[in-house]
């Protein structure tokens, strides 16, 4: 089959968002329909359908979205309002637009690096899993089975404590 | 102009430290929070403004509790009810932010009210946590009462205050995206600008001037 020449194919664009808490491994189906959903229900079938959101990549707390050219104040909207993911508290923030794949990944903000291992530490009187990250943010994952509790602190409460 | 979220609720309330949430308010585009029963801190140079939150249904017992409070001076926020409390309430001295207007019946705050609240300088918060929170109807209606209050504020001028009642670092959200989620009921992005401003100047208002004999 012959493909459609450039000048009648949809112009597209690529946005990068990061995913908030960092450390989820998101799965991109689940993040497409999570989105698509959010989309809809702002704008409705039809400006959805026209939008044509898809994810192209989902990679650590990164994700690339493909998206008719035109629609970044609907996208950027739809993405504000995504609250979670598979019972997981989670937020998208967009960071940058471009009309190639190529040139977003060239403007890909450089990975921050999560400190390995996880420390172990007490706040408040209980036992928390602490990573920290980008200097003063800590993220605290309490230790336990059932209905762990998620507390995201800096260093200096925790010094504090 | 300063940038203000009119609302947060960090920890023990929320799942994120004061700081924490300031930390991530300063990155996200904000120079200042309102925080309930917080002190007056800055931290990492986002200035916390403290604030009493009212939610009683007595014009009196809330005008005692202003009383009370009358020389720590921070800001306070009376939770809106009903057309007659509405009004009541914007009569009353030392009423800084009328909120969660989103909540109370269709025309409770009506034209009246909106005439009241510019001319006693009473600002109207617009809480963003039911447009990012919730969906289908529940959604609708919010945005059905924040339309016509945008339709009484292009009329009247009143002060309006923008806050995300962010419980979790996760409800954040940066004041680009703030003026996106305004756009869906038709706020312009000049006045949702001056709206994050009017939160942190509202302490500073200076009132009539008092010849002391």
């Amino acid at each position: 089959m012959k493909p459609l020449p450039p000048t009648l194919r949809r112009k597209k664009r690529y946005m990068l968002a990061t995913m908030d808490p960092p450390g989820i491994e998101p799965d991109p189906r689940e993040l497409y329909h999570v989105i698509s959903e959010s989309v809809t229900s702002l704008y409705g079938d039809g400006k959805a359908a026209a939008i044509g959101l898809s994810v192209i990549s989902a990679q650590a707390n990164q994700v690339i979205f493909r998206y008719t050219r035109g629609y970044d104040k609907e996208v950027r909207t739809a993405l504000a309002t995504v609250t979670d993911m598979a019972d997981q508290r989670i937020a998208l923030r967009a960071k940058v637009t471009s009309g190639t794949l190529h040139a977003l990944r060239r403007k890909l903000p450089r990975k921050t690096d999560t400190e390995p291992g996880l420390s172990e530490v007490e706040y408040h009187g209980r036992t928390y899993c602490a990573r920290r990250y980008h200097g003063q943010k800590v993220d605290l994952l309490e230790k336990g089975i059932k209905r762990q509790e998620l507390l995201y602190i800096t260093q200096d409460d925790l010094e504090e404590s | 102009m300063t940038t203000t979220d009119a609302c947060l609720h960090p920890y023990p309330d929320g799942n994120s430290s004061l700081r924490r949430m300031a930390l991530e308010a300063g990155a996200l585009g904000f120079d200042s929070i309102v925080v309930p029963d917080a002190p007056p801190q800055e931290y990492f140079g986002v200035r916390v403004i403290p604030a009493i939150l009212i939610a009683e249904l007595n014009p009196r017992v809330i005008s005692g509790l202003i009383r009370a409070n009358g020389q720590k001076q921070p800001l306070v926020m009376v939770n809106a009810g009903e057309n007659g409390f509405n009004r009541e309430i914007l009569n009353l001295k030392g009423i800084h932010i009328l909120r969660q207007v989103h909540k109370t019946r269709k025309n409770s705050f009506d034209h009246v009210s909106a005439r009241l609240a510019a001319e006693r300088g009473v600002a109207v918060d617009i809480d963003l946590s039911p447009i990012i929170h919730s969906s289908g109807l529940s959604r609708q209606r919010v945005m059905q009462r924040y339309n016509d209050l945008v339709t009484l504020f292009n009329r009247y001028r009143f002060s309006l205050t923008l806050s995300s009642n962010a419980c979790s670092i996760l409800d954040l959200r940066s004041v680009e995206e703030i003026c996106l989620l305004c756009g869906l009921f038709s706020l312009e992005e000049d006045d949702v600008r001056e709206g994050l401003g009017t939160a942190g100047s509202l302490l500073d208002q200076k009132g009539p001037v008092t010849v002391v004999t």
